[in-house]
């Protein structure tokens, strides 16, 4: 668990840099480690009911929010591996971005309160629904838990400076980079044009 | 000393399993595009999670991270304005109703 603690541990040195008080609290070795497995699986629950009420509430209002706390317990765990940008990153584009679409999806179609969303599955679906989510565990868990020793390299993350990232960007990741402008350009062109109502034509 | 690798591994496992079984159980085309967000956090969380935990350079997973979310940002627009037109037509987004060929009513 060095890697957990150590990201709690850099998580202290921010906290000490805008909360004095509280980094004067500092706790053993063992306590941290504690405090990280916590936390981890705070986040965990956090993805588990969000995750849950996403897939099953018969409201999509009520699955979208629980979209959102997935969300934020993915961000929690990206700030447990050392990575403060992704975390950035998820809540930027994911809760901020993605979240109001998905809210904009939501409100122009037909409300679905009354509609088939709200029949709870029949047999067959619920059974197919469950197979498919058992096949990935069933499939890759085993995989995971027998190579358990195997994974990794027992090192602490260790926090990518922006500057790195920046460099990457521009070298060993300039073709995806250029190609991503291109993607979203593309998308942006084409939802424009599906959604352009032809009575504006004339 | 043991890795936590797994452990993310698993969360992102969950996640996926999550995806799945939103994209079978959900009947309209929101609640399937919801079940697909899910799917590819999964992605982001198990690329991100291998790439800080061994000793693959850093930077390239996050990297990686950062472009599955531009791809799923571009997916949720198209599919946002596939599901206006969609619609537009069929007065519903419900995939039961999104039947063109099998009894059509057109």
């Amino acid at each position: 668990m060095t890697g957990l603690s150590s990201s709690i541990s850099s998580l202290y040195d921010l906290v000490e840099r805008f909360w004095k008080p509280l980094a004067e609290l500092s706790l053993p070795g063992p306590a941290q480690e504690m405090m990280a497995y916590a936390a981890f699986a705070f986040y965990v629950l956090l993805i588990a009911g969000g995750g849950l009420a996403a897939v099953l509430s018969r409201q999509l209002v009520r699955a979208l929010v629980g979209l959102v706390l997935t969300f934020l317990g993915v961000a929690g765990l990206y700030l447990l591996l050392a990575a403060p940008f992704m975390a950035f990153m998820q809540l930027l584009i994911y809760v901020g971005a993605i979240c109001v679409l998905v809210f904009f999806a939501i409100m122009l179609v037909k409300n679905t309160q009354t509609g088939e969303e709200a029949a709870s599955p029949g047999l067959g679906q619920a059974f197919g629904a469950i197979l498919a989510a058992l096949a990935p565990l069933a499939l890759f868990a085993p995989l995971i838990a027998a190579r358990a020793g195997e994974l990794g390299d027992g090192l602490a993350p260790r926090e990518t400076p922006l500057a790195e990232l920046g460099q990457g960007l521009l070298s060993y990741y300039l073709l995806p980079f250029e190609l991503i402008s291109v993607i979203l350009l593309v998308a942006m062109a084409g939802g424009v044009l599906l959604a352009w109502d032809r009575r504006f034509r004339n | 000393m043991s890795s936590t690798l797994p452990l993310f591994m698993l969360a992102a496992l969950l996640l996926m399993a999550l995806g799945f079984l939103g994209l079978v159980v959900r009947r309209t085309l929101v609640g399937m595009l919801i079940a697909v967000e899910l799917l590819l956090n999964g992605a982001g969380l198990s690329v991100v999670a291998a790439a800080q935990l061994t000793p693959f350079p850093p930077a390239a997973g996050q990297l990686a991270a950062v472009f599955i979310m531009g791809l799923a940002a571009a997916e949720a627009a198209l599919v946002l304005a596939m599901m206006v037109v969609v619609h537009r037509r069929f007065g519903s987004v419900e995939t039961s109703a999104l039947t063109a060929i099998k009894d059509a009513a057109l």
